[in-house]
């Protein structure tokens, strides 16, 4: 070859090489570049005083009076919201007056009973009380402006009687006033409609703002805040901004979705005013400011991942994958030395090779199966362990999948070891199996640690063996090893799925991939520093 | 040859020094002076295949006590393989088998009931390539006492430094026995080998071209130690470097084509060779 055009071929060659290099690199940070970003607003993020509330609360972190300063200054605005949705609500809620007044009726016989008020001048006025409650519930029913100015001035005509007079029974005619005030300016056609509009806007307000002030703490603790995000805030003003409604544009075509702007909704009644205000107070409500949750790492997290970190997925992690790496270890390496030391090259050898090379093939989700069946109902049962998804059952399994990428590893290493250091300790009188531990492992071992990287990173990545063999969604950390726990691979899956959830918490999905892939870079430096010293100390440096 | 002016140079002094201090190998020293001249290592008719293949064939002879024994010949020949079945360590290659006797003290090495371990204790062996483990030097030399059950730290104490004394490595690595084996030298590497090999105090040492990797320096250096060594043990050293046979051997063996063709002192098989064949290889006309 001529010696330009071999300098040619050489150069091409270099440029290929360092292309594809470059191309691999690219993708990757491609691949990992949303991902991170995305994760890393799990950790970096606007929050919100209600936030600071909750950590506060659950955590104990943070300066109690400077956020009662803080809480006294949004809450002076939402009360605003709060007073406006209010006076709203009364000309449209019926259902809620007429069951006042029913009360109010029952409460008004019992007065007069205590009253010792008998015979007939209690059925009199008992017998009116009951004409006005009547009246009055036919007035909130009505849809007709006229009936329910008629029953309303009937009710009223009452207000000077001396009956009921410093009774509870006053409440009927503040009700009936309340009422006539309200619906003033309101189209009590669309009442219907304003119902279950108003109905979306509280519930929005509430996932905003969380529970009112004064009103008694709910059970879920993801419902006694309300949104700790700044993002999640906005998205929230979003949804009560505009409403989505499906409607059909022509005959035959499929729906579609608009957004309708609820002001225009509610336009004219007393409600209108609470969505620009919503919009132009927001910040004041809620108060944002950056925060770095680096505590995400180590919080445990309320159910279904609303708040807090992930804690009890990284243990549980760690944990099933340091269990999975204790079985699969030895098992690896014995297999391995008696495929290399002592197995002899007959059939059966080969069948039992060929069967490991196929199982590192198998999908994850068939071990996760075959754990079922095996470990959970077959397997600890028999040895008097309960028949229950397990961290033991999901190590195993996990231990299972790995086991030939573990044994491959192992054999590669063992074999690679100089017939030499072999000769020289059998030489100097040592048995096989002495050789194999004294001379033959330690010199393998930094091999070895190659296939524990392999099956680490596996392990603790897997969803499909421990989805029926050891994983949950909630729950504590486990107590024993009979207990199922929780991990990140398990954690990430069971947001996705669950749909409501994967809506108000993308970030934490995000999170705990981030997560779990800085885990596996930190298990794997782990080996590799490891790994690096023990081949330090073989070469004698 | 800087060999040959090593040699000149060595003290009859330090002989004995070596002598005196193997206390353990008393018997041997004691055979020695008794001018006991029964065979330590006799081969009948013994015959080595690999599969088919003979690697040597139908060899007789017997090793000398206490004195070196080259065995010398063309590439192929089965000088390896014979003496590595002296300790058996041929057993890790499958599918050979083995014809007639070979007698180590008097017992049959190929025989059912032979204890492998004693067996290779007492035969030691030096390795073509230098091949120390990766340890320190301490662990290195203590490795075979450590599998006859020495535990007690002054003991493996006294046996390292003895070996390494022995070996000539001492005044080199006395000081940093924790460094590891690897970091020595070639030479240095395949001394401490030899050290390894005595510490477990066998009677015969089987040495595989122990100086093939040695630039002439470090080469000198063994064979001063090896002319040391025959005073306590019996060694058997296969080498393809005539002129070293001819240094280190009282009695040389040739082979060709896995067949012994002559085994007689050195001096007669390098002076005046009793068959053509011989002849022919030691004078280079062959080989």
């Amino acid at each position: 070859m001529r010696p330009i055009i071999r300098r040619i071929t050489d150069k091409a060659f270099t440029i290929l090489t360092g292309t594809s290099a470059v191309l691999l690199m690219s993708v990757l940070l491609i691949v990992l570049g949303p991902m991170v970003w995305q994760g890393a607003k799990a950790v970096i993020f606007k929050d919100t005083v209600e936030f600071r509330k909750m950590q506060l609360d659950l955590y104990n972190r943070g300066n109690s009076a400077s956020l009662e300063v803080e809480n006294s200054k949004a809450e002076s605005f939402r009360k605003i919201v709060y007073e406006t949705i209010d006076k709203f609500k009364h000309g449209i809620d019926t259902e809620e007056l007429i069951d006042r007044s029913k009360q109010v009726y029952r409460q008004f016989r019992k007065e007069l009973r205590y009253k010792g008020i008998t015979g007939e001048e209690y059925q009199k006025i008992r017998s009116l009380a009951k004409e006005l409650r009547d009246r009055l519930q036919t007035a909130f029913e009505s849809n007709d402006k006229k009936t329910i100015k008629e029953n309303i001035d009937y009710v009223l005509q009452y207000r000077s009687d001396k009956d009921f007079a410093d009774t509870v029974a006053v409440e009927f005619f503040t009700l009936a006033e309340d009422f006539q005030k309200s619906i003033e300016n309101i189209d009590l056609n669309k009442r219907q409609q304003y119902t279950s509009s108003l109905q979306q806007v509280e519930e929005i307000i509430f996932r905003l703002l969380g529970p009112r002030p004064g009103e008694p703490l709910p059970a879920l603790t993801m419902e006694r805040y309300g949104a700790t995000r700044w993002d999640l805030a906005q998205k929230l003003l979003d949804k009560l901004l505009w409403s989505e409604q499906w409607i059909q544009k022509e005959a035959g075509q499929p729906l579609v979705k608009i957004r309708a702007s609820r002001a225009e909704q509610f336009a004219g009644t007393k409600l209108e005013s609470l969505f620009g205000y919503a919009e132009n107070n927001l910040a004041k409500m809620l108060k944002p400011k950056f925060t770095f949750y680096w505590q995400y790492f180590i919080d445990d997290s309320t159910p279904g991942h609303y708040f807090g970190g992930v804690r009890p997925e990284v243990l549980g992690t760690l944990l099933l994958t340091l269990l999975a790496m204790l079985f699969v270890f030895p098992l690896g390496v014995i297999s391995a030395a008696y495929l290399v030391e002592c197995a002899s090259d007959n059939i059966a050898i080969r069948i039992i090779r060929m069967c490991i090379n196929t199982l590192a093939g198998v999908p994850s989700i068939v071990f996760g199966l075959f754990g079922l069946a095996f470990f959970v109902l077959f397997f600890i049962p028999l040895f008097g362990g309960p028949s229950k998804p397990c961290i033991l059952a999901a190590s195993m399994t996990l231990a299972v999948l790995t086991l030939p990428v573990m044994i491959r590893a192992s054999e590669e290493a063992i074999r690679s070891v100089p017939q030499t250091y072999k000769e020289a300790s059998l030489g100097l009188g040592a048995s096989r199996f002495r050789t194999f531990v004294k001379v033959t492992l330690p010199a393998a071992l930094p091999g070895i640690l190659t296939g524990v990287i392999l099956s680490l990173s596996r392990v603790a990545g897997e969803t499909a063996p421990i989805l029926f063999t050891g994983a949950v969604a909630l729950g504590p950390l486990p107590k024993s090893l009979f207990d199922p726990t929780r991990t990140l691979s398990y954690g990430s899956y069971d947001i996705a799925v669950g749909d409501r959830l994967a809506m108000m918490v993308p970030h934490n999905q995000y999170g705990i991939v981030v997560t779990l892939v800085l885990l596996i870079i930190c298990l794997n430096a782990i080996a590799v520093v490891f790994r690096a010293r023990m081949f330090r100390r073989l070469k004698g440096h | 040859m800087p060999t040959s002016a090593l040699k000149k140079n060595r003290n009859i002094d330090e002989i004995k020094s070596v002598v005196s201090l193997g206390k353990k190998h008393g018997s041997s020293i004691k055979e020695k002076n008794s001018n006991c001249k029964c065979a330590v290592v006799k081969s009948e008719n013994f015959s080595f295949y690999y599969g088919s293949k003979a690697g040597v064939k139908d060899i007789t002879m017997e090793i000398y006590p206490c004195s070196v024994t080259a065995i010398i010949g063309p590439s192929g020949c089965g000088k390896s393989t014979f003496l590595r079945s002296i300790n058996r360590i041929n057993d890790l290659i499958p599918h050979t088998r083995i014809e007639g006797r070979l007698l180590v003290n008097g017992h049959n090495v190929y025989d059912k009931n032979t204890n492998l371990v004693n067996l290779r204790q007492q035969v030691g062996m030096v390795f073509q390539k230098p091949n120390p483990f990766p340890k320190s030097i301490f662990d290195n030399v203590a490795y075979g006492p450590r599998l006859q059950g020495v535990k007690s730290r002054s003991k493996l104490q006294q046996v390292v430094e003895n070996s390494l004394k022995a070996a000539a490595l001492w005044d080199e690595g006395k000081d940093d026995l924790k460094k590891s084996a690897l970091a020595l030298s070639g030479g240095q590497q395949q001394r401490l080998c030899i050290a390894r090999a005595l510490a477990t105090r066998p009677n015969i040492l089987l040495m595989d071209e122990p100086c093939s990797a040695l630039d002439p320096i470090a080469t000198g250096k063994i064979e001063d130690l090896i002319d040391k060594l025959q005073n306590d043990y019996t060694i058997v050293i296969v080498t393809h470097n005539m002129q070293q046979a001819a240094r280190v051997s009282k009695r040389t063996a040739f082979l060709c084509l896995g067949e012994l063709i002559e085994y007689d002192s050195t001096v007669k098989i390098f002076r005046n060779p009793g068959k053509k064949q011989t002849e022919d290889y030691v004078t280079g006309r062959f080989g």
